[in-house]
Protein backbone atom coordinates (compact mmCIF):
# COMPACT_ATOMS: atom_id res chain seq x y z
CA UNK A 1 0.00 0.00 0.00
CA UNK A 2 1.23 3.45 -0.86
CA UNK A 3 1.48 5.40 2.37
CA UNK A 4 2.10 8.73 0.76
CA UNK A 5 0.35 10.43 -2.12
CA UNK A 6 0.56 13.94 -3.44
CA UNK A 7 -1.11 16.44 -5.72
CA UNK A 8 0.64 19.32 -7.46
CA UNK A 9 -1.29 22.57 -7.08
CA UNK A 10 -1.02 24.64 -10.22
CA UNK A 11 -4.56 25.35 -11.37
CA UNK A 12 -7.81 25.91 -9.54
CA UNK A 13 -8.85 22.40 -10.50
CA UNK A 14 -6.00 20.93 -8.51
CA UNK A 15 -7.70 22.22 -5.36
CA UNK A 16 -10.62 19.91 -6.16
CA UNK A 17 -8.22 17.04 -6.91
CA UNK A 18 -6.37 17.56 -3.61
CA UNK A 19 -9.48 17.52 -1.49
CA UNK A 20 -10.87 14.50 -3.30
CA UNK A 21 -7.66 12.65 -2.56
CA UNK A 22 -7.86 13.80 1.06
CA UNK A 23 -11.44 12.68 1.44
CA UNK A 24 -10.65 9.23 0.03
CA UNK A 25 -7.58 8.82 2.22
CA UNK A 26 -9.52 9.90 5.32
CA UNK A 27 -12.28 7.43 4.50
CA UNK A 28 -9.77 4.62 3.93
CA UNK A 29 -8.02 5.42 7.19
CA UNK A 30 -11.31 4.91 9.02
CA UNK A 31 -12.24 8.47 9.98
CA UNK A 32 -15.91 9.23 10.67
CA UNK A 33 -17.95 11.65 8.57
CA UNK A 34 -17.21 14.67 10.76
CA UNK A 35 -13.45 14.10 10.69
CA UNK A 36 -13.62 13.40 6.96
CA UNK A 37 -15.24 16.81 6.51
CA UNK A 38 -12.60 18.42 8.77
CA UNK A 39 -9.73 16.89 6.81
CA UNK A 40 -11.26 17.68 3.41
CA UNK A 41 -11.94 21.27 4.44
CA UNK A 42 -8.44 21.75 5.85
CA UNK A 43 -6.90 20.47 2.60
CA UNK A 44 -9.13 22.77 0.59
CA UNK A 45 -8.00 25.79 2.63
CA UNK A 46 -4.32 24.86 2.36
CA UNK A 47 -4.51 24.14 -1.37
CA UNK A 48 -6.32 27.40 -2.02
CA UNK A 49 -3.65 29.31 -0.12
CA UNK A 50 -0.98 27.77 -2.33
CA UNK A 51 -2.97 28.62 -5.45
CA UNK A 52 -3.69 32.20 -4.37
CA UNK A 53 -0.38 33.24 -2.80
CA UNK A 54 2.38 31.05 -4.12
CA UNK A 55 1.03 30.20 -7.57
CA UNK A 56 2.22 26.64 -7.31
CA UNK A 57 3.18 24.03 -4.78
CA UNK A 58 1.99 20.67 -3.61
CA UNK A 59 -0.17 18.88 -1.08
CA UNK A 60 1.12 15.60 0.29
CA UNK A 61 -1.00 13.22 2.29
CA UNK A 62 0.58 10.60 4.46
CA UNK A 63 -0.59 7.91 6.85
CA UNK A 64 1.21 8.19 10.17
CA UNK A 65 1.45 6.19 13.38
CA UNK A 66 2.70 7.24 16.76
CA UNK A 67 2.60 5.12 19.88
CA UNK A 68 -0.28 3.01 18.63
CA UNK A 69 -2.19 6.05 17.37
CA UNK A 70 -3.09 6.28 13.71
CA UNK A 71 -3.54 9.44 11.76
CA UNK A 72 -3.28 11.41 8.58
CA UNK A 73 -0.63 14.03 8.01
CA UNK A 74 -1.02 16.77 5.42
CA UNK A 75 2.01 18.63 4.19
CA UNK A 76 1.36 21.75 2.14
CA UNK A 77 4.51 23.22 0.64
CA UNK A 78 5.31 25.94 -1.84
CA UNK A 79 8.24 28.02 -2.97
CA UNK A 80 6.28 31.24 -2.95
CA UNK A 81 6.97 34.56 -1.25
CA UNK A 82 6.64 33.15 2.27
CA UNK A 83 4.58 34.58 5.09
CA UNK A 84 6.15 37.81 6.42
CA UNK A 85 4.19 37.97 9.67
CA UNK A 86 3.31 34.51 10.95
CA UNK A 87 1.57 35.74 14.03
CA UNK A 88 -0.75 37.89 12.00
CA UNK A 89 -1.99 35.11 9.70
CA UNK A 90 -2.81 33.03 12.76
CA UNK A 91 -5.14 35.73 14.04
CA UNK A 92 -8.84 35.17 13.50
CA UNK A 93 -10.26 37.52 10.90
CA UNK A 94 -6.96 38.24 9.18
CA UNK A 95 -7.07 37.85 5.42
CA UNK A 96 -5.10 39.21 2.53
CA UNK A 97 -7.26 37.69 -0.19
CA UNK A 98 -10.51 39.43 0.63
CA UNK A 99 -11.92 36.09 1.74
CA UNK A 100 -13.49 35.40 5.09
CA UNK A 101 -10.10 35.27 6.74
CA UNK A 102 -10.92 31.98 8.37
CA UNK A 103 -8.03 30.19 6.68
CA UNK A 104 -5.09 29.38 8.92
CA UNK A 105 -6.56 29.58 12.44
CA UNK A 106 -9.54 27.65 11.09
CA UNK A 107 -7.31 24.86 9.79
CA UNK A 108 -5.57 24.73 13.15
CA UNK A 109 -8.91 24.27 14.89
CA UNK A 110 -10.02 21.57 12.45
CA UNK A 111 -6.87 19.50 12.93
CA UNK A 112 -5.03 18.14 16.00
CA UNK A 113 -1.49 19.30 15.26
CA UNK A 114 -0.37 22.28 13.22
CA UNK A 115 3.06 23.64 12.34
CA UNK A 116 4.17 26.41 9.98
CA UNK A 117 7.67 26.98 8.68
CA UNK A 118 8.09 29.98 6.44
CA UNK A 119 10.98 31.95 5.07
CA UNK A 120 10.44 35.21 3.25
CA UNK A 121 11.30 34.73 -0.38
CA UNK A 122 11.91 30.98 -0.03
CA UNK A 123 8.47 29.50 0.60
CA UNK A 124 6.20 28.02 3.20
CA UNK A 125 5.61 24.53 4.54
CA UNK A 126 2.58 23.76 6.67
CA UNK A 127 2.38 20.40 8.38
CA UNK A 128 -0.82 19.37 10.07
CA UNK A 129 -2.05 16.07 11.50
CA UNK A 130 -5.37 14.56 12.49
CA UNK A 131 -5.41 11.51 14.79
CA UNK A 132 -7.98 8.76 14.82
CA UNK A 133 -9.52 8.77 18.30
CA UNK B 1 -16.14 22.33 -17.52
CA UNK B 2 -19.57 23.74 -17.89
CA UNK B 3 -21.61 22.12 -15.17
CA UNK B 4 -24.26 24.61 -14.17
CA UNK B 5 -26.47 24.29 -11.17
CA UNK B 6 -30.14 24.15 -12.21
CA UNK B 7 -32.43 26.77 -10.69
CA UNK B 8 -36.11 25.87 -10.62
CA UNK B 9 -39.02 28.27 -10.27
CA UNK B 10 -42.09 27.37 -8.23
CA UNK B 11 -44.58 30.23 -8.14
CA UNK B 12 -42.76 33.16 -6.55
CA UNK B 13 -40.00 30.99 -5.12
CA UNK B 14 -36.76 29.69 -6.65
CA UNK B 15 -35.51 26.26 -5.66
CA UNK B 16 -31.89 25.22 -5.98
CA UNK B 17 -30.52 21.83 -5.14
CA UNK B 18 -26.76 21.60 -5.14
CA UNK B 19 -26.04 17.98 -5.97
CA UNK B 20 -22.29 17.74 -6.20
CA UNK B 21 -19.13 19.21 -4.84
CA UNK B 22 -18.77 22.87 -5.85
CA UNK B 23 -15.58 23.95 -7.50
CA UNK B 24 -14.74 27.63 -7.53
CA UNK B 25 -15.90 28.30 -11.09
CA UNK B 26 -19.24 26.57 -10.63
CA UNK B 27 -19.81 28.49 -7.40
CA UNK B 28 -19.17 31.84 -9.04
CA UNK B 29 -21.25 30.87 -12.08
CA UNK B 30 -24.07 29.89 -9.73
CA UNK B 31 -23.93 33.27 -8.01
CA UNK B 32 -24.36 35.01 -11.35
CA UNK B 33 -27.07 32.67 -12.62
CA UNK B 34 -29.14 33.00 -9.46
CA UNK B 35 -29.03 36.79 -9.45
CA UNK B 36 -30.04 36.91 -13.11
CA UNK B 37 -32.88 34.47 -12.55
CA UNK B 38 -34.05 36.53 -9.55
CA UNK B 39 -34.09 39.59 -11.69
CA UNK B 40 -35.95 37.93 -14.58
CA UNK B 41 -38.59 36.21 -12.49
CA UNK B 42 -38.99 38.77 -9.70
CA UNK B 43 -38.95 35.90 -7.21
CA UNK B 44 -39.58 36.73 -3.55
CA UNK B 45 -37.64 33.90 -2.03
CA UNK B 46 -34.98 31.26 -2.62
CA UNK B 47 -34.42 27.86 -1.03
CA UNK B 48 -30.95 26.42 -1.48
CA UNK B 49 -30.69 22.75 -0.50
CA UNK B 50 -27.25 21.44 0.45
CA UNK B 51 -28.18 17.91 1.58
CA UNK B 52 -25.67 16.04 -0.63
CA UNK B 53 -22.78 18.37 0.16
CA UNK B 54 -20.24 16.83 2.55
CA UNK B 55 -17.94 19.78 3.12
CA UNK B 56 -17.85 23.55 2.68
CA UNK B 57 -14.61 25.49 2.87
CA UNK B 58 -14.23 29.20 3.54
CA UNK B 59 -14.29 30.11 -0.16
CA UNK B 60 -17.59 28.38 -0.90
CA UNK B 61 -18.97 29.71 2.37
CA UNK B 62 -18.03 33.21 1.25
CA UNK B 63 -19.70 32.75 -2.13
CA UNK B 64 -22.83 31.46 -0.39
CA UNK B 65 -22.77 34.31 2.11
CA UNK B 66 -22.36 36.83 -0.71
CA UNK B 67 -25.24 35.29 -2.68
CA UNK B 68 -27.45 35.58 0.39
CA UNK B 69 -26.51 39.22 0.97
CA UNK B 70 -27.00 40.09 -2.70
CA UNK B 71 -30.35 38.34 -2.77
CA UNK B 72 -31.33 40.33 0.29
CA UNK B 73 -30.40 43.55 -1.52
CA UNK B 74 -32.71 42.52 -4.33
CA UNK B 75 -35.51 42.21 -1.80
CA UNK B 76 -35.80 38.44 -1.54
CA UNK B 77 -35.42 36.01 1.34
CA UNK B 78 -33.11 32.98 1.37
CA UNK B 79 -33.39 29.74 3.30
CA UNK B 80 -30.52 27.25 3.31
CA UNK B 81 -31.59 23.68 3.95
CA UNK B 82 -30.01 20.30 4.58
CA UNK B 83 -26.65 21.38 5.98
CA UNK B 84 -25.16 18.10 7.24
CA UNK B 85 -23.92 17.83 10.85
CA UNK B 86 -20.33 17.31 9.69
CA UNK B 87 -20.56 20.41 7.50
CA UNK B 88 -22.08 22.49 10.31
CA UNK B 89 -19.31 21.45 12.71
CA UNK B 90 -16.49 22.25 10.28
CA UNK B 91 -18.05 25.62 9.42
CA UNK B 92 -18.25 26.56 13.10
CA UNK B 93 -14.68 25.40 13.72
CA UNK B 94 -13.50 27.42 10.76
CA UNK B 95 -15.14 30.41 12.41
CA UNK B 96 -17.86 30.84 9.79
CA UNK B 97 -21.25 31.58 11.29
CA UNK B 98 -23.49 32.60 8.36
CA UNK B 99 -25.31 34.48 11.11
CA UNK B 100 -27.94 36.29 9.06
CA UNK B 101 -29.15 33.22 7.18
CA UNK B 102 -32.38 31.33 7.72
CA UNK B 103 -31.87 27.59 7.87
CA UNK B 104 -34.12 24.53 7.87
CA UNK B 105 -33.68 20.78 8.20
CA UNK B 106 -34.84 19.92 4.68
CA UNK B 107 -36.51 21.33 1.59
CA UNK B 108 -40.01 20.80 2.97
CA UNK B 109 -39.28 22.64 6.22
CA UNK B 110 -37.42 25.27 4.27
CA UNK B 111 -40.38 26.03 2.03
CA UNK B 112 -42.66 26.19 5.09
CA UNK B 113 -40.34 28.67 6.77
CA UNK B 114 -39.99 30.74 3.64
CA UNK B 115 -43.76 30.97 3.05
CA UNK B 116 -44.33 31.93 6.68
CA UNK B 117 -41.64 34.58 6.38
CA UNK B 118 -43.18 35.92 3.15
CA UNK B 119 -46.65 36.10 4.70
CA UNK B 120 -45.39 38.06 7.67
CA UNK C 1 23.93 -15.27 53.87
CA UNK C 2 20.53 -14.75 52.15
CA UNK C 3 19.39 -18.04 53.53
CA UNK C 4 20.10 -17.14 57.10
CA UNK C 5 18.19 -13.98 56.59
CA UNK C 6 15.17 -15.62 54.93
CA UNK C 7 15.08 -18.27 57.62
CA UNK C 8 15.36 -15.66 60.31
CA UNK C 9 12.46 -13.75 58.78
CA UNK C 10 10.25 -16.74 58.09
CA UNK C 11 10.64 -18.17 61.55
CA UNK C 12 9.52 -14.90 63.08
CA UNK C 13 7.04 -13.83 60.46
CA UNK C 14 4.19 -13.33 62.95
CA UNK C 15 6.28 -11.14 65.16
CA UNK C 16 7.51 -9.07 62.21
CA UNK C 17 4.04 -8.62 60.82
CA UNK C 18 2.68 -7.57 64.17
CA UNK C 19 5.40 -5.00 64.63
CA UNK C 20 4.89 -3.78 61.13
CA UNK C 21 1.13 -3.39 61.57
CA UNK C 22 1.67 -1.55 64.83
CA UNK C 23 4.04 0.80 63.13
CA UNK C 24 1.70 1.35 60.22
CA UNK C 25 -1.09 2.22 62.63
CA UNK C 26 1.09 4.85 64.21
CA UNK C 27 1.39 6.48 60.83
CA UNK C 28 -1.15 9.02 59.71
CA UNK C 29 -2.17 6.45 57.14
CA UNK C 30 -4.04 4.54 59.82
CA UNK C 31 -7.32 5.41 58.16
CA UNK C 32 -6.42 3.09 55.32
CA UNK C 33 -6.54 0.19 57.70
CA UNK C 34 -9.58 1.72 59.26
CA UNK C 35 -11.79 1.00 56.30
CA UNK C 36 -10.94 -2.66 56.28
CA UNK C 37 -12.31 -5.30 58.61
CA UNK C 38 -9.68 -6.72 60.97
CA UNK C 39 -9.36 -10.11 59.36
CA UNK C 40 -8.74 -8.44 56.01
CA UNK C 41 -6.05 -6.24 57.52
CA UNK C 42 -4.48 -9.38 58.85
CA UNK C 43 -4.81 -11.21 55.55
CA UNK C 44 -3.51 -8.44 53.29
CA UNK C 45 -0.72 -7.64 55.69
CA UNK C 46 0.38 -11.25 55.63
CA UNK C 47 0.18 -11.31 51.88
CA UNK C 48 2.16 -8.10 51.76
CA UNK C 49 4.79 -9.53 54.08
CA UNK C 50 5.03 -12.76 52.11
CA UNK C 51 5.41 -10.81 48.95
CA UNK C 52 8.05 -8.63 50.55
CA UNK C 53 10.09 -11.62 51.58
CA UNK C 54 9.51 -13.75 48.51
CA UNK C 55 11.99 -11.96 46.32
CA UNK C 56 14.94 -11.88 48.65
CA UNK C 57 16.11 -15.03 46.97
CA UNK C 58 13.84 -15.05 43.95
CA UNK C 59 13.58 -12.37 41.32
CA UNK C 60 11.99 -14.50 38.61
CA UNK C 61 9.09 -13.74 36.29
CA UNK C 62 6.66 -15.66 38.47
CA UNK C 63 7.42 -13.15 41.14
CA UNK C 64 6.52 -10.24 38.85
CA UNK C 65 3.18 -11.86 38.32
CA UNK C 66 2.67 -12.15 42.07
CA UNK C 67 3.52 -8.52 42.50
CA UNK C 68 1.00 -7.56 39.83
CA UNK C 69 -1.72 -9.66 41.44
CA UNK C 70 -1.00 -8.17 44.79
CA UNK C 71 -0.91 -4.62 43.51
CA UNK C 72 -4.26 -5.09 41.85
CA UNK C 73 -5.69 -6.16 45.20
CA UNK C 74 -4.12 -3.22 46.98
CA UNK C 75 -5.50 -0.80 44.38
CA UNK C 76 -8.94 -2.22 44.95
CA UNK C 77 -8.57 -1.74 48.70
CA UNK C 78 -7.91 1.88 47.96
CA UNK C 79 -4.43 1.99 49.44
CA UNK C 80 -2.75 5.17 48.37
CA UNK C 81 0.61 4.84 46.69
CA UNK C 82 2.14 6.97 49.44
CA UNK C 83 0.85 4.48 51.94
CA UNK C 84 2.23 1.51 50.01
CA UNK C 85 5.57 3.25 49.82
CA UNK C 86 5.53 3.86 53.55
CA UNK C 87 4.58 0.25 54.08
CA UNK C 88 7.65 -0.89 52.19
CA UNK C 89 9.88 1.47 54.19
CA UNK C 90 8.45 0.35 57.49
CA UNK C 91 8.66 -3.29 56.55
CA UNK C 92 12.33 -3.10 55.71
CA UNK C 93 12.99 -1.08 58.88
CA UNK C 94 11.19 -3.62 61.01
CA UNK C 95 13.04 -6.51 59.42
CA UNK C 96 16.36 -4.75 59.84
CA UNK C 97 15.76 -3.99 63.49
CA UNK C 98 14.56 -7.47 64.07
CA UNK C 99 17.57 -9.08 62.47
CA UNK C 100 19.76 -6.79 64.51
CA UNK C 101 18.03 -7.85 67.71
CA UNK C 102 18.44 -11.48 66.76
CA UNK C 103 22.07 -10.71 66.12
CA UNK C 104 21.83 -12.13 62.65
CA UNK C 105 23.12 -8.78 61.56
CA UNK C 106 26.20 -7.68 63.41
CA UNK C 107 29.16 -5.36 63.02
CA UNK C 108 31.09 -7.80 60.87
CA UNK C 109 28.49 -8.49 58.18
CA UNK C 110 26.80 -5.07 58.18
CA UNK C 111 28.15 -4.13 54.78
CA UNK C 112 27.04 -7.39 53.14
CA UNK C 113 23.56 -7.02 54.61
CA UNK C 114 23.34 -3.48 53.42
CA UNK C 115 23.90 -4.66 49.89
CA UNK C 116 21.41 -7.49 50.29
CA UNK C 117 18.86 -5.05 51.61
CA UNK C 118 19.37 -2.64 48.79
CA UNK C 119 19.08 -5.36 46.17
CA UNK C 120 16.00 -6.62 47.90
CA UNK C 121 14.03 -3.44 48.51
CA UNK C 122 14.77 -1.31 45.45
CA UNK C 123 13.53 -3.64 42.71
CA UNK C 124 10.53 -4.45 44.86
CA UNK C 125 9.62 -0.82 45.30
CA UNK C 126 10.15 -0.15 41.63
CA UNK C 127 7.99 -3.01 40.45
CA UNK C 128 5.24 -2.19 42.92
CA UNK C 129 5.16 1.45 41.87
CA UNK C 130 5.28 0.36 38.25
CA UNK C 131 2.45 -2.13 38.66
CA UNK C 132 0.59 0.54 40.56
CA UNK C 133 0.81 3.17 37.86
CA UNK C 134 -0.16 0.64 35.17
CA UNK C 135 -3.21 -0.28 37.20
CA UNK C 136 -4.02 3.39 37.61
CA UNK C 137 -3.67 4.21 33.96
CA UNK C 138 -5.98 1.33 33.17
CA UNK C 139 -8.55 2.57 35.66
CA UNK C 140 -8.36 6.10 34.30
CA UNK C 141 -8.81 5.00 30.69
CA UNK C 142 -11.73 2.75 31.67
CA UNK C 143 -13.35 5.62 33.49
CA UNK C 144 -12.80 7.84 30.50
CA UNK C 145 -14.61 5.33 28.31
CA UNK C 146 -17.37 5.04 30.87
CA UNK C 147 -17.70 8.81 30.92
CA UNK C 148 -17.92 8.94 27.16
CA UNK C 149 -20.60 6.29 27.16
CA UNK C 150 -22.73 8.20 29.57
CA UNK C 151 -22.24 11.50 27.92
CA UNK C 152 -24.98 13.18 26.07
CA UNK C 153 -27.71 11.45 24.20
CA UNK C 154 -30.43 13.43 22.51
CA UNK C 155 -33.87 12.33 23.66
CA UNK C 156 -36.91 12.96 21.47
CA UNK C 157 -39.63 14.17 23.84
CA UNK C 158 -42.35 15.47 21.57
CA UNK C 159 -42.66 15.63 17.84
CA UNK C 160 -40.12 18.29 16.77
CA UNK C 161 -38.75 18.75 20.31
CA UNK C 162 -35.73 16.94 21.74
CA UNK C 163 -33.78 17.31 24.97
CA UNK C 164 -30.12 16.72 25.73
CA UNK C 165 -29.30 16.60 29.44
CA UNK C 166 -25.64 17.40 30.11
CA UNK C 167 -24.08 15.94 33.23
CA UNK C 168 -20.62 16.53 34.60
CA UNK C 169 -17.63 18.54 33.56
CA UNK C 170 -17.29 19.45 29.90
CA UNK C 171 -13.81 19.35 28.42
CA UNK C 172 -12.82 19.85 24.79
CA UNK C 173 -12.98 16.19 23.92
CA UNK C 174 -16.42 15.74 25.45
CA UNK C 175 -17.62 18.97 23.88
CA UNK C 176 -16.80 17.60 20.43
CA UNK C 177 -18.67 14.39 21.18
CA UNK C 178 -21.65 16.32 22.52
CA UNK C 179 -21.75 18.49 19.42
CA UNK C 180 -21.68 15.45 17.10
CA UNK C 181 -24.39 13.60 19.04
CA UNK C 182 -26.49 16.73 19.18
CA UNK C 183 -26.34 17.44 15.44
CA UNK C 184 -26.74 13.83 14.29
CA UNK C 185 -29.70 13.59 16.66
CA UNK C 186 -31.33 16.80 15.42
CA UNK C 187 -31.16 15.57 11.83
CA UNK C 188 -32.26 11.99 12.49
CA UNK C 189 -35.07 12.97 14.89
CA UNK C 190 -36.08 15.92 12.71
CA UNK C 191 -36.10 18.13 15.77
CA UNK C 192 -36.96 21.78 15.30
CA UNK C 193 -36.14 22.81 18.84
CA UNK C 194 -33.51 21.22 21.07
CA UNK C 195 -33.21 21.96 24.75
CA UNK C 196 -29.72 21.74 26.18
CA UNK C 197 -30.15 21.11 29.89
CA UNK C 198 -27.11 22.17 31.93
CA UNK C 199 -28.62 21.50 35.37
CA UNK C 200 -25.98 18.80 35.89
CA UNK C 201 -23.00 20.84 34.75
CA UNK C 202 -21.18 21.99 37.89
CA UNK C 203 -19.19 24.87 36.41
CA UNK C 204 -19.80 27.06 33.39
CA UNK C 205 -16.61 28.94 32.64
CA UNK C 206 -15.62 30.77 29.47
CA UNK C 207 -14.49 27.56 27.78
CA UNK C 208 -17.67 25.62 28.55
CA UNK C 209 -19.79 28.60 27.47
CA UNK C 210 -17.78 28.81 24.27
CA UNK C 211 -18.49 25.14 23.51
CA UNK C 212 -22.19 25.62 24.25
CA UNK C 213 -22.38 28.67 21.99
CA UNK C 214 -20.62 26.76 19.20
CA UNK C 215 -23.03 23.86 19.60
CA UNK C 216 -25.98 26.25 19.45
CA UNK C 217 -24.64 27.89 16.30
CA UNK C 218 -24.06 24.54 14.63
CA UNK C 219 -27.63 23.53 15.53
CA UNK C 220 -28.86 26.68 13.82
CA UNK C 221 -26.89 25.81 10.69
CA UNK C 222 -28.53 22.41 10.32
CA UNK C 223 -31.88 24.17 10.61
CA UNK C 224 -33.11 23.88 14.20
CA UNK C 225 -33.19 26.11 17.27
CA UNK C 226 -31.18 25.53 20.41
CA UNK C 227 -32.39 26.57 23.84
CA UNK C 228 -30.29 26.55 26.99
CA UNK C 229 -32.19 25.45 30.07
CA UNK C 230 -31.37 24.59 33.68
CA UNK C 231 -29.47 27.78 34.42
CA UNK C 232 -28.99 27.91 38.17
CA UNK C 233 -28.54 31.29 39.89
CA UNK C 234 -24.82 30.80 40.46
CA UNK C 235 -24.34 29.85 36.81
CA UNK C 236 -26.20 33.00 35.73
CA UNK C 237 -23.88 34.98 38.02
CA UNK C 238 -20.69 33.50 36.62
CA UNK C 239 -21.89 33.92 33.04
CA UNK C 240 -22.52 37.62 33.57
CA UNK C 241 -19.41 38.12 35.68
CA UNK C 242 -17.24 36.54 32.98
CA UNK C 243 -18.84 38.77 30.37
CA UNK C 244 -20.05 35.83 28.31
CA UNK C 245 -22.60 36.87 25.74
CA UNK C 246 -25.52 34.46 25.50
CA UNK C 247 -27.96 37.01 24.12
CA UNK C 248 -28.22 35.32 20.80
CA UNK C 249 -30.08 32.32 22.02
CA UNK C 250 -33.00 31.61 24.27
CA UNK C 251 -32.27 30.65 27.85
CA UNK C 252 -34.67 29.43 30.53
CA UNK C 253 -34.17 28.65 34.19
CA UNK C 254 -35.75 25.21 34.13
CA UNK C 255 -36.40 22.39 31.70
CA UNK C 256 -40.12 22.79 32.39
CA UNK C 257 -40.19 26.41 31.28
CA UNK C 258 -38.01 25.59 28.34
CA UNK C 259 -40.42 22.89 27.27
CA UNK C 260 -43.35 25.32 27.42
CA UNK C 261 -41.41 27.79 25.31
CA UNK C 262 -40.43 25.07 22.86
CA UNK C 263 -44.06 24.04 22.45
CA UNK C 264 -44.92 27.67 21.85
CA UNK C 265 -42.22 27.95 19.19
CA UNK C 266 -43.73 24.99 17.39
CA UNK C 267 -47.26 26.42 17.76
CA UNK C 268 -48.45 24.02 20.43
CA UNK C 269 -49.35 24.13 24.10
CA UNK C 270 -50.21 21.74 26.87
CA UNK C 271 -53.86 22.08 27.93
CA UNK C 272 -55.69 20.51 30.83
CA UNK C 273 -58.73 18.49 29.91
CA UNK C 274 -61.73 18.07 32.16
CA UNK C 275 -61.92 14.77 33.97
CA UNK C 276 -65.01 12.77 33.15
Amino acid sequence: MDLRSSVEIITEWDIVAARQLGRNEAKKAGFGTVDQARITTAISELARNIYLYAGKGKIEIERVTDNGKFGIKIIASDEGPGIPDLRKVMEDGFSTSGGLGAGMPGVKRLMDEFKVASETGAGTTITTTKWLH
Amino acid sequence: MNARIPILKLNEVLIVSIQWELDDQTAIQFQEDLLNKMHNTAALGVVIDLTPIDFIDSFIAKVLGDVINMTGLMGAKVVITGIQPAVAITLIELGIRLSNVMTALDLENGLDKLYKELEA
Amino acid sequence: MDKIMVEGINKNMDEIIERWIRRMKEEKGERFFHFMPDHLVEKTSREFAELMTSNISDSSAANTERINDFTEKVVRFGWAIKFVNKAIDNFSDVVYEFLEEQEIINESNLRTFNIIFRNWINPLRESIIDAYSTEWERTVSLQKIALQELSASLIPVFDKISVMPLVGTIDTERAKLIMENLLEGVVSQRAEVVLLDITGVPVVDTMVAHHIIQAAEAVRLVGAKCMLVGIRPEIAQTIVALGINLHEFTTKSTLQRGMQAALGMTNRAIVEVEAN
